[in-house]
């Protein structure tokens, strides 16, 4: 059982890569003012980081028995898209629509989501032994 | 319209397969019980003492000892292959032995006992009181 296993660093890396495009194509469209472009993208990437973490994390658990209810996918996402969007902003690539204040407001409330979702997770690792959650060890 | 017997076949059918869920750990356990095994060996072994009724894929196999592995039921010891690199021979740790044990006590044996024996070895009395 490993926390750092190869589908989250596929997942990671591939978040990496959607971020990039994103944020490419969002300051693209940002700056043409091609405003439905931009809900369509915006859309279609949290829809590819939706699949990706599924199919990811579902094969990860055919593996993998560590139980942690997501959190280590949403963790990663939070990491990679922070990093990303950061590294975006300190690089100069961004658009004069974008402002760094938003990315730091969402990640600000996001942290929030985040500790919820960590409490959530040391709560349910009670029903776990030796990090597999009881229902899967005689499944 | 379905015959009494079409009904029997569907219902036992059904029955079978919710019953065999969560079974496979028994099998695993009685056929680690009679010797160390390597997987394949242990897939034969579980067909063989369930006379065909418990199938259990080599992945599925592989995928429950490494569970078990990490949960210290079984261990392994590396043996000869027949042609090809080294085999992982699984066996039951001691706390593999005695959560048999504890299981085959308070869930198997009742049924070895009166008057569940004689309820399950006879026909069904069909004579109302």
């Amino acid at each position: 059982m490993k926390i750092i296993s190869r589908n989250l660093l596929l997942f990671a890396l591939l978040l990496l890569i959607y971020t990039v495009l994103f944020r490419f194509g969002l300051g693209s469209l940002l700056s043409a003012e091609k405003w439905a472009w931009v809900v369509i993208i915006s859309v279609a990437y949290g829809a590819m980081i939706f699949v990706t973490a599924w199919m990811t994390g579902k094969r990860d658990g055919m593996n993998n028995f560590l139980f942690d209810a997501g959190f280590r996918w949403n963790l990663t996402t939070f990491i990679v898209w922070g990093l990303a969007s950061e590294g975006w902003f300190l690089l100069g690539f961004h658009s004069a629509y974008e402002s760094i204040r938003i990315d730091h407001i969402t990640l600000l409330i996001w942290s929030g989501f985040l500790i919820l979702h960590l409490i959530l997770f040391l709560i349910l690792r009670r029903r776990t032994i030796k990090g597999i959650h009881k229902t899967n060890i005689f499944d | 319209m379905k015959t009494d017997d079409d009904l029997h076949k569907e219902l036992l059918s059904a029955w079978e397969e919710t019953y065999k869920k969560g079974q496979l750990t028994l099998w695993i356990f009685l056929s680690l019980k009679e010797g160390p095994k390597f997987v394949s060996g242990l897939q034969e072994s579980i067909e063989h003492f369930s006379k065909g009724t418990i199938h259990a894929e080599e992945q599925s196999l592989y995928r429950t000892l490494r569970k078990y592995y990490h949960l210290k039921m079984v261990d392994y010891s590396a043996g000869k292959g027949h042609k090809g690199p080294d085999r992982k021979y699984y066996h039951l740790t001691p706390l593999g032995e005695s959560l048999l044990k504890s299981f085959v006590d308070r869930n198997i044996l009742l049924f070895f006992e009166e008057p569940l024996k004689e309820l399950l070895l006879n026909d069904s009395k069909t004579n109302i009181k």
